[in-house]
């Protein structure tokens, strides 16, 4: 079921009238209306991997009260996190990288004779298995860390389940989300305007942009790069780097929405990221609450900014490339870790050896070279394989002339994709403080018409959203 | 990496005078904007419909956004997106001045 259709729309109104009716009698029954809903809502998926959620979640919950059953008794915590976290990753190896390594030690076991033993199976990835194991683990920390106390089942069990970031995050941790189911949510009109004005956002830059740019160009692009001109795969390049962030911001500013609708406040997850002027400044701008997790689970236990320059930069190598292969078990996906953890070292060397003499890079200079960066890094996770990732640069160096697939809408949805990256930081909340201000109806009229013209602007149906996969 | 968490609902606090509270004033915003779409946007409903198992107990629901999808066009209520349509659609088939060219003129450019 994905945000921008019909499907959710009717699932989703009488979640809203159930939540702020019955709800409003009972906050416990209110948490069962959305756990029941989150369970629909995965189930329209695939009904049996909910038994897997509500698994994972009984997992965390369990262990969650031994770690802090173990810290109060003033014992060790880390027998009982060793296996929780075991746990998580057990369950998201399976599903994600079980066929990575079979299909890369395949050969070396068929040379030593066991090929007719390997196992023959289809796994198929739970949507959103990386968001909530990564949920669950960040919570069996943080009662570890002493930073959360441990939540009821019921908590627990929404928290991992609760459908608007079910399935592609943001990734809510349970000190933040948690407090918040234990009262009874408000709402402000302030925040009804800024969940109306993101969820429309959203349905714009999904199934308008995204969806023009991935039709359009992006697919075809990366389809055939050797059937393509120099200045398509340039376009091409660019399109994907827009295209993935109308994408994933889009979700995340209609699960913020639709959340927000509930009563519940999720984090920020993207700001404006292609203004970046260093790729520390990008990764403070994309994807904020994995870059967050990376940084307080991974990048932090691997010792931080502790210890010499040298080992800063081992740990953010490492953390990248763990950020890549917690995409996916592809090659392509570490090489782009790789790059993002390769540049960033680079980064930490030149501010701490950087000569008194060299000169700045003018800050637009920056955010250019920054984004070129970081497209580079969107053609390896773009690519289906290593091999067509490198066809695609080696056909884009070729420079063929002429051009077939940019339009003139494609070239105008590219630049406005950019462009509102350079708007004001402040425009939304200064927008929503206008439209709160608006009598209801008036709201009402505009959000129905502003819907009604993304519908007729978006083609037919709306492809999943790219970070379903991960 | 970033370290803060603040929402992007958090807004403002409420602004003093307003007729109604947050609740009633997202009731009414989603109701109208519904009724809205439900008369202006028919067929997205009776296409939904139609994509239905058609099996005994989906034909009330096929018929019923059958009819309102007829009577909203009978009253004209499709037009607003028709006119849209048949506009995004010009956009969308646009093409550079030198494609629309004849293709030995084009050669030459």
């Amino acid at each position: 079921m994905l945000f921008p259709t019909l499907d959710f729309a009717i699932f989703f109104l009488p979640v809203l009238v159930l939540v702020w009716t019955v709800g409003q009698a009972s906050n416990e029954w209110r948490k069962i209306i959305l756990l029941l809903a989150s369970w629909i809502f995965y189930g329209a998926w695939d009904w049996r991997f909910v038994s897997l959620l509500i698994g994972s979640a009984a997992i965390n919950w369990s262990i969650a009260q031994a770690v802090h059953a173990r810290a109060e008794a003033g014992g060790s915590v880390q027998p009982w996190l060793g296996i929780g976290v075991a746990a998580n990753l057990g369950i998201l190896a399976f599903f994600k990288y079980f066929g990575f390594f079979l299909e890369e030690l395949a050969p070396i076991l068929m040379a030593a004779g066991f090929g007719r033993d390997l196992p023959l199976l289809e796994i198929i990835l739970p949507v959103g298995i990386s968001f909530f194991t990564f949920q669950g683990m960040s919570y069996l920390i943080d009662i570890a860390r002493g930073h959360t106390k441990p939540a009821s089942f019921l908590d627990i069990t929404l928290l991992m389940s609760f459908f608007p970031h079910l399935v592609a995050g943001p990734i809510v941790r349970a000190s933040h989300l948690v407090p918040q189911f234990q009262a009874v949510p408000k709402l402000t009109r302030s925040m009804v305007a800024a969940s109306l004005i993101l969820i429309i956002w959203g349905l714009f830059k999904k199934a308008v942009v995204a969806n023009e740019l991935a039709i359009g160009l992006v697919d075809k692009a990366f389809f055939d790069p050797a059937a393509q001109t120099g200045l398509d795969l340039l376009a091409g390049a660019y399109g994907y780097a827009v295209q993935i962030y109308c994408d994933f911001s889009a979700y995340s500013d209609m699960a913020v929405g639709l959340a927000g609708l509930l009563g519940y406040r999720f984090p920020r997850n993207f700001d404006q990221p292609y203004r970046a002027a260093s790729l520390q400044d990008f990764w403070r701008r994309w994807h904020i609450s994995l870059s967050s997790w990376l940084r307080d689970y991974l990048y932090i236990s691997l010792g931080g900014n502790r210890g010499g320059v040298w080992f800063v930069c081992r740990n953010l190598m490492i953390t990248m490339l763990l950020g890549g292969f917690w995409h996916g078990a592809k090659w392509t996906f570490l090489i782009w870790g790789g790059l993002h953890g390769g540049v960033l070292a680079i980064e930490r060397l030149w501010r701490e050896w950087r000569p008194s003499s060299a000169a700045f890079l003018p800050r637009p200079l920056a955010i250019l070279f920054i984004f070129h960066v970081v497209v580079a890094g969107w053609i390896f996770f773009r690519a289906d394989t290593l091999a067509g990732a490198l066809a695609y640069f080696a056909e884009l160096a070729a420079l063929r002339p002429g051009v077939a697939l940019t339009t003139p809408l494609i070239a105008g949805l590219i630049g406005f994709g950019l462009a509102i990256h350079f708007t004001p930081p402040a425009l939304l909340p200064a927008l929503a403080r206008r439209v709160a201000a608006w009598p209801a109806p008036l709201t009402g009229l505009v959000a129905g018409l502003a819907i009604l013209i993304i519908d007729t602007m978006r083609g037919d149906g709306v492809a999943a959203f790219i970070y379903y996969q991960f | 990496m970033a370290d803060r968490f603040d929402s992007p609902v958090d807004v403002a606090t409420e602004l003093p005078g307003m007729a109604l509270p947050g609740l009633a004033q997202m009731a009414v915003a989603v109701g109208i904007a519904a009724f809205g779409l439900l008369l202006l946007n028919a067929h997205a409903l009776a296409d939904w419909a139609g994509a239905l198992e058609p099996v005994p107990r989906t034909a009330p629901i096929v018929n019923a956004a059958d009819y309102l999808a007829e009577q909203t066009a009978a009253r004209g209520l499709d037009r607003p997106r028709a006119a849209l349509k048949s506009f995004w659609d010009d956009v969308k088939a646009a093409r550079w001045p030198h494609e629309a060219l004849p293709q030995d003129q084009r050669k030459k450019l």
